[in-house]
């Protein structure tokens, strides 16, 4: 319990978040989910540091860092009116509890949680730092070492407030990255869409992500982390014309979760040049995920445990294009008849606003592409796929469904 | 908001509960009981990490602070080259030990290089440089003759 307190003391690195004039447009549970994802950037980034200095992360030196960003923050600021209650309350109840049920009789735990994500967090919170000589360790590779630290640094943080460790609050902690992921949605979409819209939208977000949650067994893992960020990002570029700064920090946190992430990043400036020709906004916007994963691959470079980021420059396969393809749509099912996907399709009946959609639906389709380009560059891909596609997946659906909702407006 | 769109959003949203809550339900029984493991209902059958994830804990207290141990399930009375399931899991549920992999406990290798201790899953371990420390239903401990 006091564990799954420290995940959401984390807010308090991200409560600065709310000086973005955007954040404070939004109402009361989407700023929290904002704050709350800024938040983790802002731990992560501090937990870095305190590791380039030699500075061990204690609770002590948590608390100190934890005092100066709440210092910055405008903590007085009034919300905006709350959401009223309505559409699709009765669903994201439901979500959540079928969801709470499936974390605490461990129905939907990711195995990469005790292979690597776990004993990462777990590592970094004894050693009080990223502990270098843990992920150099030759043994230990198949762990990813130099896989983005964010979520392994949040759990050393929730780790040093609980004085340990806690497997079930890693899985718990799904649940408020997924109430934090719809939540933030719903806020950032209800400027345009309006409360019963937005809410509706929400209430499937919330039943697509859960789902797919479930499926493809991520409790535990990077997915719910990464999916918060995207939403965030692809939500505040779609539905405001001010959701840059926003989407900078969200890109940054992507960018820092999973190697993917910096593909999501590439892809979303991409996006954003193609539907609002700025070009200089763009590339500022990519400008904290540069830094952050610049920072952590050279950090990785000088310990000696580069290892995923290497395998950029391996051979193509493009022979194995249609097996990809065949594997993929097999799997892209969801074992339900391909019902998230028509989820995220079916509304676009109501298509009214398709220029508002443009800028997700090319982030889908960029994220699909993507996702065919990694397993090019895997040599037996079959079993890759069929063990990661449909969580890689989540991200393209997520983005359409953000589509389908900018094109009701 | 017309009606027809609501009404179709709210089918899709109940259509994806109902799959979800039959996903939940696919993981198998019990329903209701308190799981012992993080991977208890992960699937229908038992996960190839449970019988560590159970045994790991209680040999945790018998290993002092920084000891060298390994984990494997041992193939024949003898260690295997490899075991990446219970070796990885032994990497989390240690955090207080250096766990090395299983080929430091293999026949061939030179006493003075072989790991001190040895959490054998489910089968013993029968290395005759090797004395059972603790046995547990999941599986024993073992420390190196030196």
């Amino acid at each position: 319990m006091i564990w799954v307190i420290g995940v959401l003391l984390v807010t308090g690195f991200g409560f600065v978040s709310w000086r973005i004039p955007l954040v404070g447009r939004v109402d009361a549970g989407a700023r929290l989910a904002i704050a709350f994802a800024c938040g983790c950037v802002g731990v992560a980034a501090v937990m870095f540091a305190f590791t380039l200095v030699h500075l061990p992360f204690t609770r002590g030196t948590l608390l100190v860092a934890l005092g100066l960003f709440l210092a910055g923050a405008p903590l007085t600021r009034r919300f905006a009116p709350p959401s009223p209650r309505g559409a699709g309350r009765g669903i994201w109840g439901a979500v959540l509890l079928l969801t709470a049920y499936g974390l605490l009789t461990a129905r939907e735990t990711c195995g990469d949680l005790i292979y690597f994500w776990g004993p990462k967090g777990q590592r970094f919170y004894v050693a009080e730092k990223i502990d270098v000589a843990f992920l150099a360790f030759p043994h230990y590779s198949l762990m990813h070492p130099d896989y983005p630290p964010l979520l392994p640094l949040v759990y050393a943080f929730a780790s040093s407030v609980a004085h340990g460790f806690s497997w079930w609050g890693a899985l718990f902690s799904m649940l408020i990255l997924l109430a934090a992921t719809v939540l933030a949605f719903r806020g950032l979409a209800r400027e345009r869409l309006g409360n019963d819209r937005a809410n509706a939208y929400a209430a499937l977000l919330a039943a697509l992500l859960a789902y797919g949650y479930a499926r493809s067994m991520v409790a535990g893992a990077g997915e719910p982390m990464l999916l918060l960020f995207e939403t965030i990002a692809v939500a505040a570029l779609t539905f405001h014309d001010d959701g840059e700064v926003l989407a900078a920090i969200a890109l940054a946190g992507a960018a820092w979760t999973k190697v993917e992430g910096a593909a999501f990043v590439a892809i979303v400036v991409v996006a954003y040049l193609l539907t609002r020709r700025r070009v200089v906004r763009a590339v500022a916007m990519a400008v904290p995920a540069i830094v952050l994963v610049g920072s952590w691959l050279l950090f990785a470079l000088k310990n000696h445990f580069i290892d995923q980021y290497a395998r950029a420059g391996e051979r193509m396969h493009l022979e194995s294009l249609g097996l990809i393809a065949r594997v993929m749509s097999r799997q892209a099912s969801y074992g339900a008849f391909y019902l998230p996907w028509l989820a995220g399709a079916v509304p676009f009946a109501f298509a009214k606003n398709w220029r508002r959609a443009a800028l997700p639906l090319i982030v889908a389709a960029g994220l699909v592409a993507s996702t065919i380009y990694f397993y090019l560059h895997g040599q037996a891909p079959v079993w890759w796929i069929e063990s990661s596609v449909e969580r890689v997946l989540l991200s393209p659906l997520m983005a359409l469904l953000v589509a389908a909702a900018a094109a009701s407006e | 908001m017309p009606r027809i769109e609501k009404a179709v959003l709210t089918v899709l949203a109940l259509l994806l509960l109902a799959a979800l809550a039959g996903r939940l339900y696919t993981r198998g029984g019990p329903y209701f009981a308190p799981p012992q493991t993080i991977m208890d209902h992960v699937g229908p059958g038992k996960h190839a990490t449970r019988d560590a994830l159970v045994l790991l804990p209680k040999v945790r207290p018998l290993l002092p602070r920084g000891a060298e141990v390994t984990c494997f399930r041992p193939v024949d009375g003898w260690a295997p080259e490899g075991d990446t399931d219970n070796f990885f899991v032994a990497v989390g549920q240690l955090p207080n030990q250096s766990v090395v992999p299983p080929f430091t406990a293999m026949t061939g290798t030179p006493l003075p290089n072989l790991v001190e201790y040895v959490v054998a899953v489910r089968d013993p371990f029968t290395h005759p440089d090797y004395r059972e420390v603790a046995a547990f239903p999941e599986g024993r401990l073992y420390r190196v003759r030196r």
